[in-house]
């Protein structure tokens, strides 16, 4: 078994069914889970920021790290690995996007994350079947191959399935 | 909750936290005046020859990304600044403590480390958009300092994190900083200060350190400091952050005060964070093995 580990703004997919894919630590980042049942293949996705355009420089070097073009470049790399290209019948699974207590709403860029996730899926006529975001805690999400199952887990809250 | 030690058991465990080592603790104080000489540092970075050569490499790390190599000290010191030159130090001085397991907040090694360099840059950032002249290096250090209490704090509440969620979850406790209070007496913000004044550190940084999570209880002539620490803090844990604490405490919106930043301006500096964090966690760690 290998654990395939993402960082923020990083990219990934296995279709070897040892395999683990895991992020750590998503706070208003969003890891994106896109499973094609198909050939058995798992992509993810840790996106950090809603829109690109923040910052189009960083997309060349890590287009993961934004919503508009981490999914699109996921969905490229599946491909590559005899997915649809679009997507189709694909499972997708959504978690993190978590929030701190802000009266303002100013620093809620989990949400607006989550937004430009749902809207770049959109695109692609995708839509999450399960997705555990927003809250105030913090989010390791790892997939295994072999189940198919998503677990995330919090410091001081255990885990659960997804 | 059921309470896991005293406030004077913490206090007594304070006591014994190994001092600054002389250059560390030299440095934070000369730095800390507004009118330092640079060369009082320059003579301070020369007669301690592991943060010489600590200070070097990291101005030559990928994370400065200079076209030229700096070998001399001077040089290296004016670069980086003095300030970040106090924290250097003080990250090589309390290392045990910084990269230490974080067991009591069911944190991985090196967490308090991790997102303490985190609300640093944060901070170092946020600088730039105060309303009034804030120093960037000394937000940096300030950042690094912040949530020293936990490393305190940790030891006595093992097995205790579900406990405090549960709490502020069903609003019986306000945050985790009460939680940490019901249980030992005593919260992470106050053990750092305490382990602050033990150390004789700047006023400036003892305040940052206690006020970093309350601003508005900060004497007024610090608050702009501590304001600015308390958002990076905010935006580290916003980054991620494996503790049990993370984002369990609240935003003092009167940060606009003393601060103008739209969500993009703050999108902006989170993207600084994760993109500085690595590069400058490695220059800053890697020529060192972890003492624990």
């Amino acid at each position: 078994m290998s654990n395939l580990i993402l960082g923020v703004g990083e990219f990934g997919a296995s279709k070897s069914s040892a395999d683990i894919v895991k992020t750590f630590a998503l706070g208003s980042c969003i890891a994106v889970i896109l499973m094609c049942p198909k050939t058995r293949t798992v992509g993810m996705v840790h996106v950090a920021l809603p829109e690109s355009k923040i910052n189009p420089e960083k997309v060349k070097t890590r287009p993961g790290y934004f919503a508009d073009t981490g999914i699109p470049a996921l969905l490229q790399q599946m491909a590559g690995m005899g997915c649809d290209p679009r997507g189709r019948g694909f499972i997708v699974k959504l978690a993190g996007g978590a929030k701190i207590m802000d009266p303002n709403n100013t620093f809620n860029i989990g949400k607006r994350n989550a937004l430009a996730v749902k809207k770049t899926l959109w695109k692609y006529a995708l839509g999450p079947v399960a997705e555990d975001l927003g809250a105030t805690y913090s989010r390791t999400v790892s997939v295994s191959l072999a189940t198919g199952e998503v677990t995330i887990s919090s410091p001081g809250r255990g885990d659960w399935k997804l | 909750m059921k309470q896991r030690a005293t406030r004077e058991e913490i206090l007594k465990a304070i006591q014994n936290v190994p001092l600054l080592s002389p250059s560390a603790s030299q440095l934070l104080q000369v730095t800390a005046r507004e009118d330092h000489d640079i060369q009082d540092v320059i003579d301070i970075v020369k007669c301690d020859s592991a943060l010489t050569a600590r200070v070097l490499k990291i101005v030559n790390s990928v994370a400065y990304g200079l076209a030229y190599q700096v070998s001399t000290i001077d040089r290296a010191i004016s670069y980086l600044g003095d300030r970040t030159i106090a924290g250097i130090a003080l990250g090589d001085s309390a290392s045990a403590l910084f990269h230490k397991e974080l067991a009591g907040y069911e944190g991985p090694k090196s967490e308090l480390w991790n997102h303490d360099l985190r609300t640093a840059i944060a901070a170092r950032e946020i600088a730039r958009y105060a309303t009034q002249p804030l120093n960037a290096d000394v937000a940096f250090t300030a950042g690094i300092l912040h949530a020293v209490g936990k490393a305190v704090l940790s030891d006595f509440l093992s097995n205790s994190a579900n406990d405090v969620l549960i709490g502020i979850d069903s609003h019986e406790v306000g945050d985790y900083l009460a939680g940490e209070r019901e249980l030992v007496g005593i919260d992470h913000t106050e053990a750092g200060f305490e382990l602050a004044k033990n150390w004789d550190l700047p006023e400036s940084l003892q305040m940052a350190i206690r006020y970093h999570h309350n601003p508005a209880d900060a004497p007024q002539e610090h608050q702009l400091l501590v304001y600015a620490v308390h958002l990076a803090c905010i935006i580290a844990m916003m980054c991620g952050s494996q503790a049990s604490d993370s984002l369990q405490y609240h935003l003092d919106k009167n940060y606009t005060d003393f601060f103008d930043l739209t969500s993009e301006q703050i999108a902006l500096v989170m993207l600084e964070v994760n993109e500085s964090f690595d590069t400058l966690n490695n220059a800053m760690t890697d020529t060192k093995e972890t003492q624990i």
